[in-house]
């Protein structure tokens, strides 16, 4: 065990000199300076998951992460005021893009933009004298350029909840009316027909049924699957998009789709079957209706769904 | 059925999307995990900068998938941030293809999507190439097929008939018939039916006499005698000593004289063949003019099959021959002669055959020309020596 541990220091300490080795700019660091960073990002990202991770694996991670954005953070970090320059001269577009995305209009972006820098050099002081900043968040795997765009994202995020709590405003007060009708709507009966009441409650009876039995389906799901049909369905994204989120091609992503659907088809089937005690012959009749009441209110639906997220998007933004 | 099935659940997913935009029917489904600290620990932001751009070790990439399936939030977040990442990618490529130079050209020829396609149809271009090379090549090699054998057994027939004047007609067929082989089943059943009438041994009988001259009126009717026999008259072989009716004393000494010009004539004949040894064909040109047209159909036989490089050789003189021919042909007494030398030689004589020799004002001219008027027109009209044939027989007046 301490062989290991030994090992793994011995890891640490080459490949902080390898980092140093590989930036253009080291900015005087020292090894001993790095291995603190280099030891949490393979703790976070290699040891908690594995913690008999091979050296060569360890190695291969020190070895991607990112030489001059990690020197960079790390020279900031410990108050070298030229890095802190580099820093805000090479990367103030960037946040200020970033913070535009997050923002409603010029006046917020320039607000959250101002506000991350302080957030990134610290408001509040450590034990050991140096300011608690973001900064030290940073471990070198991804580009400087990315994490600073989910900095500024989180920011954004955390004070429009702070801002949704004290006030709640018009736009939301409208958007919950919206929500509230399509809730009390049956989408899946609501075609104008006029319907024997038992008939009625019948079919939303087995409309909720299916429903719950589908969300049970997609709870058992693997993550990527389930994170497909989340990217897909519930944030409106298309194809193309829900695939560079999973680091796939959109065919892919297509094929995976159809897949879950065969998937999620049977699982549905099957609880209603053992859970609910459907009939094969039954499970089909009421995927059939449902679907063809959904086709038949599907315009509306989508027009309500828009709704919905132009509002979602007004308040992110 | 499957599409269909597919349908029914895609339509199922919208409507629970659609309903649990609000009532978050599934865990974490639109909750942040600021409301429910417990169950979710945010990803933060190097987290989820490392998700967006993909540069995660396995396992923690399954971890944090797992998270973002539920957390609606971060979920945004690592939307926004690949959004973002995929934009930047799309302008650096752009970037660089602003940069590329001629290197950058020659390298994207030969990259794989270039490659991919350019292989494929390169090596089907090479194959059609080689295809077509080796069809040629073997239109060639059945040219020579044909070529080597007729032209070796012609060139051994003919330094064998030079070396002897007396050779028999069964040999020179032989030799010629290499040559025949190649052509149509025409040009053969003309070749057999001469070849019959060379067979036969001649008599000195009238009817053998007719049957002979009837096969050499065949020979020279058949386009086949131009193209083998009488493509080479000068082969012809010399008939084999005769049987011949017992001469009277007196006809002793002009048959004597007459074997004698016989002789003298078959060495100029020889003379003329010695230049044409080195061509065989050209060696089996026509010397009679009568025999033009058959030459013409012969040599186009030949080019037929394939023996254009002598017909080549050829054709440069035949005009002037064939123009040659035309003076130096007439019709007498309904004969046609062709002027040989100092004589007409009627285009009916085989050469094979033997002649009865005749001399102008003689008794026996006398008695020939009182029988037959024909021959006496043909006598006066032509002067010098003269070879017709008449009534099957070969009379050279002289």
């Amino acid at each position: 065990m301490r062989q290991r541990a030994d090992q793994i220091e011995k890891l640490f300490a080459e490949g902080a000199s390898h980092v140093l080795a590989r930036a253009l700019d080291n900015h005087s660091l020292t090894d001993e300076s790095l291995i603190p960073r280099i030891r949490a990002a393979v703790d976070k990202y290699i040891l908690k998951d594995n913690q008999q991770a091979s050296a060569q694996e360890i190695t291969d991670f020190i070895n991607k992460l990112q030489a001059d954005d990690l020197c960079l953070i790390v020279a900031c970090e410990q108050g070298n005021q030229e890095a802190w320059s580099d820093l805000v001269e090479r990367f103030s577009a960037t946040v200020r893009s970033a913070a535009r995305s997050a923002s409603a209009n010029e006046d917020g972006a320039e607000d959250l933009a101002q506000s991350i820098w302080a957030e990134l050099y610290g408001l509040r002081i450590r034990k050991d004298g140096k300011p608690a900043g973001k900064l030290s968040y940073y471990s070198g795997r991804g580009s400087l350029a990315g994490w600073l765009r989910a900095v500024v994202a989180q920011l954004a995020v955390d004070q429009h909840r702070k801002q949704f709590r004290l006030v709640q405003t018009e736009e939301d007060a409208d958007l919950d009316r919206i929500i509230q009708h399509s809730q009390t709507e049956d989408t899946w009966s609501g075609h104008g027909g006029v319907l024997n009441p038992e008939v009625e409650i019948s079919q939303k009876l087995a409309a909720a049924q299916v429903q719950k039995a589908l969300a049970q389906s997609i709870k058992q799901l693997s993550g990527e699957d389930r994170l497909l049909v989340k990217l897909y369905y519930f944030d409106g994204l298309r194809l193309h998009e829900a695939g560079a989120v999973l680091g796939v091609h959109e065919a892919t992503a297509s094929r995976r789709l159809t897949r879950i659907h065969a998937e999620l088809r049977q699982q549905v089937e099957k609880i209603l079957i053992e859970t609910e005690g459907w009939t094969k012959p039954e499970t089909k009749r009421a995927f059939s209706d449902i679907a063809l009441h959904f086709e038949a209110g599907i315009e509306p639906l989508l027009a309500t769904d828009g709704a919905l997220r132009k509002n979602e998007n007004e308040i992110a933004g | 059925m499957k599409q269909a099935n597919n349908n029914e659940v895609d339509l199922l997913l919208r409507s629970l999307a659609t309903r649990g935009a609000n009532e978050s029917p599934l865990p974490g489904g639109s909750t942040s995990g600021s409301e429910n600290p417990t169950l979710f620990a945010h990803l933060d932001a190097d987290e989820l900068n490392s998700y967006s751009e993909g540069v995660l070790p396995a396992a923690a990439r399954a971890r944090y998938t797992e998270h973002l399936a539920d957390c609606e939030s971060c979920r945004r977040i690592v939307i926004g941030l690949t959004q973002a990442a995929g934009a930047t990618r799309h302008y650096e490529v752009l970037d660089e293809r602003r940069e590329s130079g001629f290197w950058h050209k020659f390298a994207a020829f030969f990259s794989a999507p270039v490659l991919r396609y350019g292989v494929p149809a390169l090596a089907l271009s090479a194959v059609i190439a080689i295809s077509m090379i080796a069809l040629r090549q073997q239109r060639r090699s059945e040219f020579v097929a044909q070529n080597q054998p007729t032209s070796s057994p012609a060139t051994s027939s003919e330094q064998t008939e030079l070396r002897s004047t007396a050779e028999s007609p069964a040999t020179q067929q032989r030799a010629i018939e290499p040559k025949a082989n190649a052509d149509t089943s025409s040009l053969k059943r003309d070749l057999q039916a001469d070849k019959n009438a060379l067979d036969q041994p001649p008599t000195a009988s009238p009817g053998a006499s007719l049957t002979k001259e009837a096969a050499a009126k065949d020979s020279a009717k058949s386009g086949q005698a131009g193209g083998v026999v009488a493509l080479s008259p000068s082969f012809a072989p010399e008939p084999p000593p005769l049987p011949r009716a017992q001469p009277t004393p007196g006809e002793a000494d002009k048959l004597d004289t007459t074997s004698n010009e016989q002789t003298a004539e078959r060495e100029d004949q020889a003379r003329q063949r010695e230049p044409m040894k080195d061509q065989p064909i050209n060696a089996t040109a026509p010397q009679d003019a009568s025999k033009t047209g058959t030459l013409t159909l012969s040599t186009r036989r030949i080019q037929g099959l394939g023996v254009e490089s002598t017909t080549e050789s050829r054709s440069g003189g035949k005009d002037k021959k064939e123009s040659r021919d035309e003076v130096e042909t007439r019709n007498v007494s309904g004969r046609h002669f062709r002027h040989q030398g100092n004589a007409w030689i009627d285009t009916g004589y085989d050469p094979s055959r033997g002649t009865i020799n005749v001399a102008r004002g003689s008794e026996q001219f006398r008695s020939l020309v009182a029988d037959e008027p024909g021959i006496r027109a043909i006598a006066e009209r032509l002067g010098g020596e003269i070879i017709v044939v008449w009534k099957g027989k070969a009379y050279r007046i002289h």
